[in-house]
């Protein structure tokens, strides 16, 4: 385990049972991730790179081997202190969004939030933060189903960074967009990355979206076939918040309002 | 109460599905609460007959019974009598029409203690009772009688006596009853009973109030000894024995009643835990992404148990008071049709019937969501995905 690593992979097997019949998804994965960096994870359809993202996200628990986050090792914890972790080390992004259709933008990004010691006035500086960050501010009273598909992931970002997590997990974020959509998307989560020094886990089909990646990792067949650093081939296509991402890189850090509670 | 908006918008996902529920549920608590409102009073006024400690003193094997006047002073001046009253029963029809349906049912009593010694007549304007004092004629009559009579204070009236041949007396009206006890009753001085009637020599029952329930029992066995060879015999029964041999006349039909009030518990249950477990499985998916987000599985379970809490609470509200709202308004005469059916909105519901009402409902959300928050808590996040994917 290097000094920088956030996340350690450490001979982790997953089987699932189905019937009498044992199906082995990942066979011996070691894997270091370092801080604020950017990982593309690809690999086809039953590779298990989904798995592997459940198991780093504390979703799901390894048959044998350990995972470590922050020197935590989080494939020991139970579900109630899995879920705690998970409030505050990850930011989850999903493939079709799943933003809650009965509540308003601001009211899905500040459902985390309702899990922290937070006053009201807190959570609400954090959300309107947020979405400002991921440039919804004009739509906090709308609801998913008034949103376009490229402003609902837009909410779902906003929701994965609202406790200001070290990693953010995006299972084909761009999966249910158009290439425009798609585009804008990617754009924003490289953003991020770079802006507020989070790291991210992307889980793609992709090649286009993994090629926004610092690392690539090819799995198959439940194991690691590929290993490759390579630096971005764009920093952005267009800089989707404008005079924003300044403020990201020189405005106050979103754990120092959280963590300060 | 940071979840509560989350509940609360939930209910409002499936507006259709949560009226028809809480209507479903709203309606099985107004007949609840009608139904419990019988066994309750039925109940209560049991024990509040027994802790008023009273004798009815009554001729044994006639009836109506008949005491000689003179047995009068020996019963109110037994030892532990603290106060007395007696009835003379004098029916007869309110008009010349002479239908059942126009009989009234008079009690000759003493007006001085009338609030005292009548359970029922607790609400009863002193005014009336002090007008009774001064007209001789004067009559309280109940609110049955002067809605159906059309009558009104200070106006008089003839009652054509059935049980008095030819002795028709001539009343005015002074005073109305509370609702509730006495339907078609009117109260009236003994005193021009006597000398309407002319029996002075006979009355129908004597009340007595003893000290304590001990008294009475002690009283009610020394008059039977003392008058158990006299001529005519005295029966002498304290009022609760009188409730209680009413209430055991009825208990099949009050065992009935908690029959129906259990089952209809048990289905509101089922209702409600047939609506919470749709929802959820609806929403499997975003339990799974509450789940993911930090959502602890018991925070899961108090978003489920809470959604089915409320729709309970608000049901538990809206039948209570509406069964309070429907028997209010039959109390008083508002409601005809109502009251016609006699069994049912005759017997008050108190205001306090309503917290019990919304506090059952949210307990009746609770038992039907147990099971559905239990299995919305183990929803697997990975499997919830992997299906989608």
């Amino acid at each position: 385990m290097t000094a920088k690593s956030l996340i350690v992979v450490d001979d982790v097997a997953k089987e699932y049972t189905r019937g009498s019949e044992r199906i082995a998804v990942l066979s011996g994965v070691d894997l270091e991730i370092a801080a604020a960096d950017f990982v593309a994870l690809i690999g086809p359809s039953g590779s298990g790179k989904t798995t592997l993202l459940n198991l780093i996200a504390g979703l799901d628990r390894p048959t044998r081997g350990r995972v470590f986050f922050d020197g935590l090792e989080i494939s020991k914890l139970d579900e109630t202190r899995l879920a705690r972790w998970r409030t505050n080390a990850v930011g989850f992004v999903f493939q079709f969004f799943h933003l809650i259709p009965v509540l308003t933008a601001y009211e899905n990004v500040e459902l985390p939030l309702l899990l922290l010691n937070l006053s009201v006035r807190r959570r609400r500086e954090q959300v309107l933060r947020v979405l400002d960050l991921v440039g919804l501010s004009h739509r906090l009273r709308h609801r998913p189903g008034q949103l376009s598909g490229g402003e609902q992931q837009r909410v779902g970002i906003a929701r994965a960074l609202v406790t200001d997590p070290k990693l953010i997990v995006a299972d084909e974020p761009t999966g249910d967009l158009d290439s425009v959509k798609s585009v804008e998307i990617l754009d924003l989560l490289q953003s991020l990355q770079q802006g507020l020094n989070k790291t991210i886990l992307l889980v793609t089909h992709d090649p286009v979206a993994a090629a926004r990646a610092r690392r690539v990792l090819r799995i198959d067949k439940g194991v690691l076939v590929e290993d490759r650093n390579d630096p971005p081939n764009r920093v952005f296509s267009r800089d989707p918040q404008g005079s924003e991402l300044s403020a990201l890189s020189c405005g106050p850090r979103l754990n120092e309002t959280l963590h300060d509670e | 109460m940071k979840f509560f908006v989350l509940i609360l918008k939930n209910l409002r996902r499936n507006k259709l599905r949560t009226i028809l529920t809480a209507l479903a549920v709203t309606v099985m608590v107004t007949i609840c609460a009608e139904m419990m409102t019988i066994i309750f009073w039925v109940h209560k006024h049991v024990q509040t007959q027994a802790s008023q400690s009273k004798l009815l003193v009554s001729e044994r094997w006639v009836a109506p019974s008949c005491i000689p006047a003179r047995y009068l002073s020996l019963l109110t001046h037994q030892e532990g009598v603290e106060d007395w009253t007696l009835w003379d029963l004098y029916t007869g029809f309110l008009d010349a029409s002479r239908q059942r349906s126009r009989q009234g049912f008079g009690l000759a009593t003493r007006p001085d203690n009338l609030i005292r010694m009548h359970a029922g007549l607790e609400k009863l304007d002193p005014a009336a009772v002090e007008a009774l004092k001064r007209e001789k004629t004067g009559a309280i009559l109940s609110a049955d009688i002067m809605r159906q009579m059309s009558w009104q204070i200070g106006q008089q009236f003839t009652v054509l006596s059935s049980s008095h041949p030819n002795k028709d007396l001539r009343f005015k009206i002074v005073g109305v009853l509370p609702p509730g006890e006495y339907t078609r009753n009117f109260f009236f001085r003994s005193d021009y009973f006597e000398e309407g009637t002319g029996n002075k020599e006979t009355i129908t029952c004597v009340w007595l109030r003893l000290r304590d329930a001990e008294t009475a029992h002690r009283v009610a066995a020394r008059i039977q000894e003392q008058f158990q060879r006299r001529q005519p015999e005295l029966k002498v029964e304290t009022e609760s024995a009188g409730v209680a041999r009413f209430v055991n006349r009825e208990q099949a039909i009050l065992s009935i009643i908690e029959l129906v009030v259990s089952i209809l518990v048990i289905d509101m249950v089922i209702v409600l835990s047939n609506s919470i477990s749709v929802a959820t499985r609806e929403r499997k998916v975003e339990m799974a992404v509450l789940k993911v987000l930090g959502f602890e599985p018991l925070a899961i379970m108090v978003l489920v148990i809470g959604e089915a809490m409320l729709i309970g609470a608000i049901s538990g509200l809206a039948g209570t008071a509406l069964a309070w709202l429907i028997s209010t308004l039959a109390v008083r005469d508002f409601l005809p049709a109502a009251r016609a059916t006699r069994i049912f909105f005759t017997f008050p519901i108190g205001a306090e019937m309503i917290l019990w009402g919304t506090l059952i409902g949210a307990l009746v959300g609770f038992a039907g969501s147990v099971v559905p928050a239990w299995n919305a808590r183990k929803v697997k996040v990975s499997d919830v995905f992997a299906k989608i994917a």
